[in-house]
């Protein structure tokens, strides 16, 4: 996905496509990241502990945590909400 | 599936669902603004020729809208585009989609809308703008006399055979007025969305551990 995201939405992003084990590059391709901010926001997310890096071979992935679930279900319920609470569009 | 979930799934689908006909309505009239603009113009230029030049006011109304149909399309296929792949992804999934995706589609949808804010703003200036200008050539290349008196209006139209193009250029006023309207309303309620993400952001910012900043 790429445009102009927030920075809680590219976390979330993020956080639900390393569910499963990803390398740092298809984190990056995936979220259209450049290197650098990729790696500050992965160093962020490992930081408060919703990352967990996993080394096998040498080789480094990313894997979300089970606090990670929190933010992502936290993120969800606030962005479904948008279309519950108010009139929306209509022809 | 969740209550929350359901209620956002049938909200979203039938927003982006009408907008993508908005959208569709958009390109088919701004395709014929374009073409009539041509059409009149030609009418103008060769009309220039024979005395007392009544074409000239018209043909410059008709480059107006020849400019304004050309930058109208345009404006469209970009909002289009974006609308378009989203509403397939939505069909796509069915009543299936999981609550990752169907918040994945909002976040895009979001996106698309932050990165064509302005653009859908010089929309709903151009097409009221556009709208008015159609309006003004459907009834000038038509009538050939009008009168105002202080009781009665009387017009006399150029010749029959004008009446489908008048009312197909006043239908194109119609339709350009009529997006202006619903491009103002999609802009207020998807403006009020963004500003309750950025108050929805404070609990965010609190369960990452950021607190207020």
């Amino acid at each position: 996905m790429s445009g102009r995201r927030t920075v809680f939405e590219i976390y979330w992003e993020i956080l639900v496509y390393c569910r499963s084990p990803r390398s740092f590059t298809s984190v990056i391709n995936r979220c259209d990241l450049n290197s650098k901010t990729g790696q500050e926001y992965l160093e962020f997310l490992e930081a408060k502990g919703y990352l967990t890096i996993l080394r096998d071979n040498g080789k480094a992935t990313y894997q979300a945590t089970e606090r990670a679930g929190e933010y992502t279900s936290l993120f969800s319920s606030l962005y479904q909400k948008l279309f519950d609470s108010q009139p929306g569009f209509r022809l | 599936m969740n209550n929350l979930h359901n209620q956002a799934l049938i909200q979203f689908r039938t927003e982006i669902r009408q907008f993508y006909i908005v959208c569709i309505l958009n390109l088919i009239f701004a395709a014929l603004a374009m073409g009539f603009g041509i059409s009149f113009m030609i009418s103008a230029i060769l009309g220039l020729t024979a005395p007392p030049r009544p074409g000239m006011l018209i043909g410059a109304i008709a480059t107006v809208c020849f400019g304004l149909g050309l930058s109208w399309l345009l404006s469209t296929v970009r909002i289009f585009k974006g609308i378009k792949v989203i509403n397939h992804q939505l069909d796509a999934e069915g009543t299936s989609i999981t609550d990752d995706r169907i918040t994945c589609l909002i976040v895009r949808m979001l996106t698309h809308y932050r990165d064509n804010r302005k653009t859908i703003g010089k929309m709903i200036r151009g097409c009221t703008f556009g709208g008015i200008c159609f309006f003004s050539l459907g009834i000038g290349t038509s009538l050939e006399a009008i009168s105002i008196l202080s009781d009665e209006i009387t017009f006399t139209l150029n010749n029959l055979m004008v009446i489908p193009a008048m009312l197909l250029t006043l239908g194109i006023a119609v339709v350009s007025l009529l997006s202006s309207y619903y491009f103002s309303k999609f802009v207020k309620i998807w403006d009020r969305r963004l500003l309750e993400i950025d108050e929805s952001e404070c609990a965010l910012k609190k369960n990452l551990g950021l607190g207020e900043q």
